[in-house]
């Protein structure tokens, strides 16, 4: 048995962590770009979002590549990625492949009905191999989402712009050849002291901006032209509220705990919209705007077209950029955004973030002087 | 039988004509009048109404939301009260578009005038309590007796599962040459497409005209459609997918349907993924002609009969 499975930004560093640890032999595309989409698109329907097209490019090149089993978890609420699954593999056997799909409905299943599910991959291992090869998984989830942030910490104030990029770069490319936990971790370490080591700008406070939108297309660099990158190579200090590591607590660990969790911060949505769920994760945008006042300059929401949660989330801003005082633009992404468009509307965002903070900044010493002009 | 009193409220509540209308017009429209309000109905659907829900919504909508937006502004200085239902799911694991989930608190919030709307919920595949919760709330803001709310409801409900009944028989049982019909044709889509005369641009009355009978998802009982709803007898593709993949594979073995024509508005996720599979398993398995026509605000009606044209001079 060969296994494939698609890509969500940097989830596959501990997938690859989970089926090395069990021993499962499997096949993966290389990050996501602009090949990808083209194995992707011809064979998806015309208007349905970004996402569908990637996802099934990834799978026909591990299909392609002498995978024989095709491993998705979808089902967030009640969008579209609940039902990919079964859409692609009547196309994937429209095409004359005969592979096998194991589909993880992650909105809905119980850890018991995961593993269930999971038993035709596992068979013949132990309970004790499979459960150690789950937490050290986790575990990859969470020291991956430390390096990236310390990359996104460095990258807006290094001194010598473009350090940070190069690093990573390396340890993508490195990434591709390194199997199990502990060369996983070396790695993850070495990078991170290579980090380290990156000269910073003194006394520089970069702003602060709040990514918010539509999972996969936030999570994945290719999917959101590389947002992240481009933001902190303009000094913004870029915070991902729905990262890897959210997905895998929200999704997967939450189901561990005897009790329902309550989402606090969601709660905060309410003042918009009424309801727990509009699917993906509508709600999680607004709250997470919400949430961004005095914590961050600015707002950007990306998401792909025909993104419906999102297009409900986009309705609020107008009204929370009135009530809160908060910049927020919403980039909209498919296969024909252009690269140039999209720079320059980060750019004129970030330059108009700048502005704001100094006019506040000045405001702020005005109002001191004219204090100490009273007393 | 209990008597529901029918003294005036004295309050006016607005039905828009769009979305949910064309499902459950009868529902909510007797909901109201047996708790004794007053109901009015935004006009049919025009280029007015169309005109201010694209300025009024964010071009990233689908057509049909923001014709809704259009509707809701109609309303919003004639009635007290504008009544938007909040549709989440409609059965078990037959959930709904996720606009229609947000749809109460997004038509306000972009039409900014200040308006009142009051909703129902329908959660059918959580909880009823769900529906009973908004039910309280709508007794609350009408000042009306919990229990005259739920028996309006309910009295409401039967005269629409009769209404249903009369749909299905309205075709059952004859055949084509009846009546002077030509030719069977399938029209598909969401109801608030097929259904408002504007946006299909009259398509049910041209195929009449042209002596075809149509049939549509309305005229086949819930059981066939969910049997035939391939390939997703556990978790349909919402309650719409119920209803056309189901319509339209239990249609494909009646021998003496012509075509089929699925309408839908540009840019509908839904459709984007029901239409696939309904085109690859008819390509594959039967020799059903299907056109698949797409309406935007720009179509024009002259582009939109050549393609009907085409297609009927094809199966006739
Ligand atoms: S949340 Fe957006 S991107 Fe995800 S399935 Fe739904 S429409 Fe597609
Ligand atoms: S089902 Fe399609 S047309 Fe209807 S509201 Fe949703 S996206 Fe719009």
């Amino acid at each position: 048995m060969k296994l494939t499975f698609p890509h969500m930004g940097n989830m596959y560093i501990s997938v690859k962590v989970l089926l090395d640890t069990i021993g499962i032999d499997y096949v993966i595309s290389p990050e996501c770009n602009k090949k990808t989409l083209a194995y992707g698109s011809p064979h998806s329907p015309e208007s349905i979002c970004l996402p569908f097209k990637t996802i099934l490019g990834d799978m026909l090149y591990g299909i392609q590549n002498g995978a024989d089993t095709v491993l998705f978890g979808g089902g967030c609420g009640q969008c579209r990625l609940g039902y990919y699954g079964d859409l692609q593999r009547v196309i994937i056997n429209d095409l004359g492949y005969d592979v096998n799909f194991v589909f993880l409905e992650l909105g809905e299943m119980s850890f018991k009905d995961m593993i269930d599910k999971l038993k035709p991959l596992t068979k013949g291992k132990s309970m004790f191999t499979i459960v150690k090869s789950i937490i050290l998984a986790i575990k990859t989830v969470f020291f991956t989402e430390a390096l990236y942030d310390f990359s996104n910490y460095t990258r807006c104030r290094e001194k010598q712009n473009g350090k940070t990029d190069i690093i990573m770069g390396i340890f993508h490319k490195k990434l591709r050849d390194t199997r199990g936990y502990s060369s996983i971790k070396r790695l993850i370490k070495k990078t991170k002291a290579e980090l380290k080591k990156v000269e910073l700008k003194k006394d520089f406070i970069p702003l602060k901006v709040a990514l918010v939108g539509e999972i996969y297309t936030l999570l994945e660099p290719f999917a959101n032209l590389e947002a992240v990158k481009k933001l902190g190579n303009l000094g913004v200090e870029v915070h991902n509220h729905i990262s890897v590591k959210f997905w895998v607590v929200e999704h997967f660990l939450k189901k561990l705990s005897p009790i329902r969790l309550k989402n606090k911060p969601r709660l905060a949505a309410r003042e918009f919209i009424k309801v727990d769920d509009v699917g993906g994760h509508g709600i999680e945008t607004i709250a997470d705007t919400i949430g961004a006042k005095g914590k961050f300059d600015g707002v950007i929401q990306i998401y792909p077209l025909t993104c419906m949660p999102e297009i409900i989330a986009q309705a609020t801003f107008s009204e929370i950029q009135k009530r809160y005082d908060l910049p927020i633009m919403t980039l909209i992404v498919d296969e024909m955004t252009g690269e140039a468009g999209y720079q320059t509307r980060l750019e004129a965002f970030v330059d108009m973030l700048e502005r704001r903070k100094q006019l506040q900044e000045m405001d702020l010493v005005n109002a001191k002087s004219g204090m100490s002009e009273l007393s | 039988m209990n008597v529901i009193k029918k003294e005036d409220t004295g309050l006016v509540i607005g039905i828009p004509k769009a979305l949910f209308y064309f499902q459950h017009n009868l529902l909510w429209e007797s909901f109201f009048k047996n708790l004794g309000c007053r109901v009015i109905l935004s006009e049919d659907t025009n280029i007015e109404i169309m005109n201010n829900g694209i300025k009024l919504c964010g071009n990233e909508n689908c057509l049909p939301i923001k014709i809704f937006h259009g509707h809701v502004h109609y309303l919003a200085d004639k009635a007290d009260i504008i009544f938007i239902p909040r549709y989440m799911s409609l059965n078990k694991n037959e959930y709904t578009c996720p606009q229609f989930c947000g749809i109460p608190d997004i038509a306000p919030l972009n039409i900014g005038k200040d308006i009142r709307v009051i909703e129902v919920r329908l959660h059918l595949d959580k909880a009823v309590n769900i529906t009973v919760d908004s039910l309280k709330d709508i007794a609350f803001h009408l000042n009306i007796d919990i229990k005259e709310v739920a028996t309006a409801f309910i009295k409401a409900l039967d005269t629409h599962n009769a209404s249903i009944k009369k749909d299905e028989k309205a075709i059952h049982g004859s055949s084509s040459s009846e009546e002077g019909y030509s030719h069977n044709i399938v029209v598909l889509g969401h109801p608030y497409m097929i259904y408002d005369r504007y946006l299909s641009m009259n398509l049910i009355k041209k195929l009449n005209d042209r002596k075809i009978r149509v049939l549509t998802s309305k005229n086949l009982d819930y059981n066939t459609k969910r049997e035939n709803a391939f390939p997703f007898q556990d978790k349909v593709f919402w309650e719409i997918g119920l209803d056309n993949l189901g319509s339209c594979f239990a249609y494909t073995k009646n021998k003496s349907i012509s075509g089929m024509i699925y309408l839908t508005p540009f840019a509908c996720g839904l459709d984007s993924l029901i239409i696939e599979f309904i085109e690859r398993r008819i390509k594959k398995e039967s020799t059903m002609p299907f056109l698949k026509l797409t309406v935007d605000e720009h179509s024009g009606e002259a582009g939109f009969d050549t393609r009907l044209e085409a297609f009927l001079d094809m199966i006739s």
